[in-house]
Parts: structure tokens; C-alpha cells; sequence
């Protein structure tokens, strides 16, 4: 904590500093060495009238529907008038975006600073945007860079140090983007950050220098800060315990009451699991989870990429503690989710991010259902043996895999960091640096990664021998397998471990769980006798009866519906054919595509 | 019930304080990494493991680099190499960073005479855990006691009470898990034990020998008791809810409506 302290206390001094500079700049000018003064006076006046001068050209230069709209969101601002900001924050802005500014940015906030009364919160709030268009369109340089990590205390300060919680309203999806933003901010510094052959000299300096910036205690202290503030583990805790709303409030007390810090509060829970992932410590990342229910109803928040962004981490941390069904388990629940809310959704950018993350879990899927086979949710796996059904294939036969799974695991990790940068204040370690560069962390993580899965190789092949067999002779095997007998009474018992494996069964926090066997096909090794069972699983009935059912009720309903048959003779047998001849058409897709029938009966419902 | 993935969590022997560093943030101030460093030596003399506040060490020089110690770096990774099938040997490796290439050069700048044992050291734990990884046990101890392992075995694991016994441990594991019986020869190369050391370790596991044959037997559990099943499929009520509201909906009124 001290540490942590110090760090945020650091950030605030260099602010003060600044201040403090103007001060000091101004009284020496009163001081009364007035030769001096008056010349630096001019030469101040006459760059700020400079500076001013060319605001207003650039004032001048925004189009007046932006100018108007920045005049508008700055009133929804003052009026918390959520309705109005989310109309302004999802709409209005990327509207205006498309197009004034698709390619180039925004009016910097000093530009547009009359226009809101130089409001400084609305200020730091209109940079939020400014960088993040800077970032998601554009190329941010260096100057970018450190001035949207600025911006970004400047607002946690606010949010966090002023005097009680601030009286502002933010729509939740704005609040999840800020820490999402924030995040993404820190991972992209770090990984150009560790590209040292491509800085300029001048970039070089300042990253000697600001070393402090961006630093990953200076990010996780932004999240633990809010996380404590906001009381939103004691929040989360209280309700599973089924406290009451007025206890909770007595518990979370004057900030965790308000959305605006609840919320961010739980977003950095989540934004803690990505950035422990980003750094490699999936046991912490799963940690920080602890009173976080996985559950798509959450009470807190309806914000989808909030989700995403939670399974997505959360099933790869269970990947890299080789917990491949609880991974698996994950994955089939947000991408069946996904595929659920595709119909309603179909908004903009959220949902092309969504959707490349979505497909980055198949194939993270993929990887977990080779390691790990089991029987699993037909939805999921049929699309993953769409997208990716050549490298299941094979990744399904052992050693030659490998290649499959590399690429695979390249693909859908996140895009790992190093905790710290390049040794930029020491020219000659920087050198050193330059001539041997490190392994790239996602290359680290790769290899850790392929270790687990070359250690398994040898199982489907030896899975395939055995579900051919009751018992089977060892020796005779190894013959089969043209293999040392003790080699291969060795890689049975590696079979055995791989079909064992620790699953969160009932349990809630999401690092527990249970020993449960993974696989249909398990062994027994008596001295030399391999003995074999496998468990199968009987036909399934259900579905087909439930289908069929509901298709028969459907039929009767049509029968039911149609209008009497008129009493003249011709008319009459003609209807009875055709009431005939409607029903077993109905049913021949019934018998066929049990799918079409299960769409088309919720339609008619 | 504890499970076991709860007791990896939270060792039962973890003290009030370490549990406090492990889950607060406490965990983040450099200047508990000496705590932290203590219980780690202590865990290494007293056949204690505590997987999660070691790497809280390693997250430590992660974050600190200059507080960097590869001796406690070696000696959790030892720690670490025993608890296979569980990950714990990767999860730290994954706190390393870029470490073993960049430390060497300040390190042996700031003192030549004392060299970062741990870029020579760490191929060769990784080896080991490998071979784990792999039950490769009897290759296992070939390599544990060859010449190339002699600096690991002379200056480390010699310290690390019951680090052999550990090791026999995994091997337990792994042969209870996948034999009903063994012959004492097979297990032997394994445990790396022969005549009466092998039978008195058998014994003490509670495994039975026959003196006759010489085979070993394990006694059943969860892992070496197999079973052909066939999962019968059970229908939950909700998936009937559809049907039986329609029912309800629709066949009162048509009745009497005729």
C-alpha cells in the first residue's frame, strides 16, 4: 500500500509542480526586477497572444453542427441528464466522427474550451475522447501518449481525491469504455514501449524520463484505488449473503451507493483479471475475481463487452492452469450468449470488437476441446469445426499439431506486456538491449504453453489403440506402437493425468474446484494388463419427443384455426384432402431438420 | 469439504499474516518481499509448500527489479518442480519476465565474482520438470544424479528437506492413479529405491508387497477403479414448459366451444 501510495502521490506532486511553477514564475515577476520582468513579460504576452491567436483560427475552423453539439453534450453534462449524454456519447459523437474527422482529430480541448466555459471537467471528460479517437483511427505519437496518460489521472484524481464523491453521472457503457480504454491505453504503451530500435533519439529522452508513466503500478493503483473506494468487493459480498438494499448501503457507504462509482468499481475488478493476464499472473487474475459471480445476469451491469471481456480472460487464465473443461465451460456460455444476442445487437464498433473477440474464443476452444476431449455443446462445436476444423483435425493427432496449436494460441492470447520498459536511461544497457533483445512475452507464454501440450502428445494416439480393446497386453501395445514397453507404461500414465483434471463443480470462488475425470475412456494398468472401459452415452430421446410434441400441438392449432368446412359436397372432400395432405408435409422436416422446427416454433409462440 | 484445489489455495499451514500479504494489497509493497522470502526458506525446512505466496515474490521482483534474488528465484521453482501435474513450475515461470537474458549482464556487472546462478540453472530445472511432466521418473533420476545437476544438488535441493521424498511423491500419484498392481522392479525404478528401503517405503504408503512375486499392490481409489457406464440422458422440467403451458393454453376452451 505504501508503495502504492507513493506512486499516485508521485503523479499528484509532478501536478503541483507545475502549478507551483507558474506560481513562481509570477511573484518574480512582481518582485521588482522590473528590466528583466518586463521583457519576459512581453515575450510571455507576446506567445500566449500568439498561442491565442492561433485558437481562434482553429476555433474558427470547426464547423458549426460540431461546435454546436460540443455546447449541447457540455449542457447534458452539467444537467447529469443521462438520457441526453448516452444520445450524445453513442450517437453524436461517432456521427460527427464519420464525418469531420474520420481522418484526423478532434479540436484540441483548449480549442473548444469557450465554448463549454472552460470547464474543466467536461475538459478532461472531452479528452477522454479525444485520445481514445486518437488511438482507435489514428496513429498516437509519443506526445499522445503521455498526455492521454495525464488525462487519465487528471480524471482519476478527480474522481477519486476530491472532497467526498463527485456529483457527476456517466451512462454505464462510457464508464466500462474509461476502464477499458485505460487498460487498452497501458497494454499499447507497453508494447511500444519495448520496440526500442524503431525511437527517435528525442523519444528515447523522454522515456528516460518519464519512466513513471504508465508504469504498472501507477495502472494498478488507479484499479485498486477505485475497487476500494467504491467498497465494491464488501458490496458484492453483502448481496451473495443477502443483505438487504439498506444494509448494503450502510456497508458500501456514501461512494458505493452512487452508479457512477459502483460501476467502476466492479470494471476494474474485471480490468484487474485483464491487466494480472497481460503480465502473466493467471492465479491472480482468477484471485481478484473471488466475489465475482460468473453469471450473464449480473446485477451490475448490462454492458455486453463488459461480459465478453470477462469470459474471454477468464477462460484463458483456466487454460493456463491446464483447467481445459472449466475453460471449455466458459467459452460455450458467452459464445452461446453471443450467438443469442446477435439478433439485437448489431450496433457499430462494440460489435465488431465483440465479435473478433467471440471468434478468438472458437478458436481458443478448439485448443481446449483437442487437449481435453469431451462431449460438448453441439451449437459451439459445429461453428468451431467451421472456422477452425482443419487445425482441430490437426491438433487431435498429437506431435504433428504442434504447428496448429502455435498458430492458434498466437491468434487468441491476449496481447502480452512486460512489466517493465527497456532500460532507456542507461544508454549502454540499452545497447545490450538493442543486440539481444528478450523473448517476446507472447512467445514466452507460447513455449511454457507448447511444453503442456508435447508432454500429451503421445495420448491420442494411444486413445485410439484402447478404445479398440477390453484388455490388452502391454507389450503387445508397445508392439502396435513400435515403442519401449516402459516408455509407453510411461505415457499411460500420462494418458491418466490428462484425463484428470481440477474443475469448479458447485464451488464459487473461481480457483477452487474438484478432481473429476475429463475423458469417456479410461484405464487400468494390473502388472502388465491394460484393462479398458469406456462410459457412452445412450441415446438421447428427449429432444426429439419435445420437438415433435410441440410440432403436433403446432398442427392441431392449424387444424383448430382453420375455418369450418362449408356443407356442399365437392368443397368438403377437397378440404379433408388437403387437411391430410398438410399435416405429414408439416412433419417431414420435423423428422429431418429437428433444428428449423425448434426456430419456427418460437416464431409461432 | 476442502478440496484440493482449496488447500492449494490456501494451504491449511499458511499463516494469518502471509494470508493477509496474499490477498490484500499489501501484497504490492516491496517492503514485505522479506516476509514473504522467510516463509519461503521456512516452507523449504519444513516440507511446507505455498504455491500462491511464492508468486507473490515473483510478482514482487516482476514489478521491483532491483529487489531480484535468484536463490529464492531457485529455490521456488524447486518447490514448484513437485507439485506436478499441477502447473505451479509454468504459472512462475510466467512471472520470470525477460529476466534470466538482461539480469545477467547487470548482475555479473555489479559483482563479477558472484555470477546469477540461475541462466545456467534454469535449463536444467526445466529439464527436470519436463521429465516429471512426462513420468519420465527413471530418466528423471538419471539426470537428478548426473554431473550436469551437481551445482543444483550441491547448493540447492540439499537444502530442501524432502525434496527426494517430494519427488517419490509425484510418482506416487501418478502410479495410484493408473495401476491396480506393480512389480516391484518397475515401482523401484520410479522411487528410485531397491530391496528393503523399496519395501519399507511401500509399507509406509500403506501398499501391500508379495514377498513370493515381488508385485506391488495399490490399493483401490477413485482414479484406479474403472467402470463402463452409459449416461442416460434426464429430462429437467423446464425443457417441458413449452409443451405443457400450450396444453394448458389450448385445450379447455375447444371443447367447449363445440
Amino acid at each position: 500500500m505504501a508503495q502504492q501510495r507513493k506512486v499516485w502521490e508521485a503523479d499528484l506532486d509532478e501536478d503541483f509542480q507545475d502549478v507551483d511553477l507558474n506560481l513562481a514564475i509570477g511573484t518574480y515577476g512582481q518582485n521588482g526586477l522590473y528590466d528583466d520582468a518586463q521583457s519576459r513579460v512581453d515575450e510571455a504576452t507576446l506567445l500566449a497572444l500568439q498561442q491565442q491567436m492561433a485558437q481562434q483560427a482553429a476555433f474558427a475552423q470547426i464547423p458549426d453542427v460540431v461546435k454546436r453539439f460540443i455546447a449541447h453534450f457540455h449542457q447534458a453534462v452539467l444537467d447529469n441528464n443521462l438520457a441526453e449524454i448516452t444520445v450524445a456519447y453513442e450517437s453524436g459523437w461517432n456521427r460527427l466522427t464519420e464525418k469531420f474527422y474520420a481522418k484526423t482529430e478532434w479540436p484540441e480541448a483548449e480549442v473548444i474550451a469557450p465554448l463549454v466555459n472552460d470547464d474543466q471537467i467536461f475538459l478532461i471528460l472531452y479528452r477522454e475522447l479525444y485520445y481514445r479517437h486518437v488511438y482507435s483511427r489514428l496513429t498516437p505519437d509519443i506526445d499522445d501518449r503521455f498526455h492521454s496518460y495525464e488525462n487519465s489521472c487528471e480524471l482519476f484524481n478527480y474522481l477519486l481525491n476530491s472532497d467526498g464523491p463527485v456529483p457527476l453521472e456517466l451512462p454505464e457503457q462510457w464508464l466500462w469504455d474509461i476502464i477499458d480504454e485505460f487498460i487498452y491505453q497501458f497494454q499499447s504503451f507497453c508494447v511500444w514501449r519495448s520496440k526500442v530500435k524503431s525511437k527517435t533519439d528525442e523519444e528515447i529522452a523522454m522515456l528516460a524520463e518519464g519512466s513513471q508513466v504508465w508504469s504498472s503500478y501507477s495502472v494498478l493503483n488507479v484499479l485498486y484505488s477505485l475497487i476500494q473506494k467504491s467498497k465494491i468487493n464488501e458490496h458484492l459480498v453483502a448481496l451473495q449473503e443477502g443483505k438487504s438494499p439498506e444494509e448494503i448501503a450502510e456497508i458500501v457507504g456514501e461512494y458505493g451507493t452512487r452508479p457512477l462509482y459502483k460501476l467502476l468499481g466492479y470494471f476494474s475488478i474485471i480490468g484487474l483479471l485483464r491487466v494480472h493476464s497481460l503480465l502473466g499472473d493467471f492465479t491472480l487474475a482468477l484471485k481478484v475475481m473471488e466475489n465475482v459471480e460468473l453469471n450473464q445476469k449480473s446485477p451490475f451491469t448490462r454492458v455486453t463487452a463488459c461480459h465478453v471481456t470477462t469470459y474471454y480472460y477468464v477462460g484463458f487464465c483456466y487454460i493456463m492452469l491446464r483447467r481445459y473443461p472449466d475453460a471449455i465451460r466458459t467459452f460455450v456460455s458467452i459464445l452461446n450468449f453471443i450467438l443469442r444476442m446477435r439478433q439485437y445487437h448489431t450496433r457499430s464498433y462494440q460489435y465488431d470488437q465483440i465479435n473478433k473477440t467471440a471468434d478468438r474464443m472458437y478458436a481458443l476452444f478448439a485448443i481446449c476441446n483437442a487437449l481435453s476431449p469431451t462431449r460438448v455443446d453441439d451449437n459451439i462445436s459445429n461453428i468451431v469445426k467451421e472456422r477452425y476444423g482443419e487445425q482441430f483435425a490437426k491438433m487431435s493427432r498429437g506431435e504433428e499439431g504442434i504447428p496448429a496449436f502455435e498458430e492458434l494460441f498466437l491468434y487468441a492470447c491476449p496481447k502480452f506486456i512486460t512489466a517493465n520498459p527497456p532500460p532507456y536511461e542507461d544508454p549502454e544497457a540499452l545497447q545490450g538491449y538493442i543486440d539481444e533483445p528478450p523473448v517476446e512475452p507472447a512467445q514466452r507464454h507460447l513455449q511454457l504453453f507448447l511444453a503442456e501440450v508435447r508432454a500429451q502428445a503421445p495420448v491420442p494416439t494411444l486413445r485410439s489403440f484402447l478404445k479398440l480393446y477390453t484388455s490388452l497386453d502391454a507389450s503387445k501395445l508397445a508392439n502396435f506402437l513400435d515403442a519401449d514397453e516402459e516408455d509407453m507404461v510411461q505415457q499411460l500414465m500420462v494418458m491418466k493425468q490428462a484425463s484428470r483434471s481440477i474443475s469448479r463443480v458447485d464451488e464459487k470462488s473461481l480457483l477452487d474446484g474438484q478432481w473429476i475425470s475429463t475423458s469417456d475412456l479410461d484405464f487400468v494398468i494390473n502388472q502388465n494388463m491394460v484393462h479398458i472401459a469406456e462410459s457412452t452415452v445412450g441415446r438421447r430421446y428427449a429432444g426429439w419427443f419435445i420437438r415433435n410434441t410441440e410440432h403436433a400441438q403446432r398442427v392441431l392449432d392449424t387444424l383448430r384455426n382453420a375455418p369450418l368446412p362449408i356443407p356442399s359436397k365437392p368443397t368438403e372432400a377437397n378440404k379433408a384432402s388437403k387437411a391430410e395432405s398438410t399435416a405429414p408435409a408439416a412433419q417431414a422436416p420435423a423428422r429431418t431438420g429437428g433444428k428449423q422446427v425448434a426456430w419456427g416454433s418460437a416464431k409461432a409462440a | 469439504m476442502v478440496t484440493t484445489a482449496a488447500n492449494w489455495v490456501a494451504p491449511p499451514t499458511r499463516p494469518p499474516l502471509i494470508e493477509t500479504l496474499v490477498s490484500g494489497v499489501d501484497r504490492y509493497n516491496p517492503s514485505n518481499v522479506g516476509i514473504l522470502e522467510d516463509y519461503l526458506y521456512h516452507q523449504i525446512r519444513s516440507q511446507e509448500y505455498d504455491c500462491l505466496a511464492n508468486l507473490a515474490i515473483l510478482k514482487l521482483y516482476q514489478f521491483n527489479p532491483d529487489l531480484y534474488n535468484p536463490d529464492v528465484v531457485i529455490n521456488i521453482l524447486i518447490k514448484a518442480l513437485t507439485s506436478a501435474p499441477f502447473p505451479d513450475f509454468s504459472l512462475c515461470i510466467s512471472l520470470l519476465d525477460e529476466r534470466p537474458a538482461s539480469a545477467t549482464s547487470t548482475a555479473a556487472a555489479a559483482n563479477p565474482d558472484e555470477p546469477d546462478p540461475l541462466p545456467q540453472l534454469l535449463p536444467v530445472l526445466t529439464q527436470l520438470h519436463g521429465l516429471l511432466q512426462q513420468c519420465r521418473f527413471p530418466r528423471f533420476w538419471a539426470l537428478y544424479r548426473s554431473d550436469a545437476v551437481e551445482a543444483l544438488r550441491d547448493n540447492y535441493t540439499v537444502e530442501c528437506v524432502g525434496f527426494e521424498d517430494a519427488v517419490r511423491d509425484v510418482a506416487v500419484r501418478a502410479v495410484k492413479a493408473a495401476f491396480t498392481s506393480i512389480s516391484s522392479e518397475r515401482l523401484g525404478s520410479y522411487l528410485d529405491l531397491s530391496g528393503p528401503e523399496l519395501t519399507a517405503y511401500v509399507e509406509k504408503l500403506g501398499w501391500t508387497i508379495d514377498a513370493a512375486t515381488g508385485v506391488v499392490s495399490v490399493p483401490p481409489n477413485p482414479d484406479n477403479q474403472i467402470e463402463s457406464t452409459v449416461v442416460q440422458e434426464s429430462i429437467q422440467l423446464p425443457q417441458l414448459t413449452k409443451v405443457i403451458a400450450h396444453a394448458a393454453q389450448t385445450s379447455l376452451p375447444v371443447v367447449s366451444a363445440v
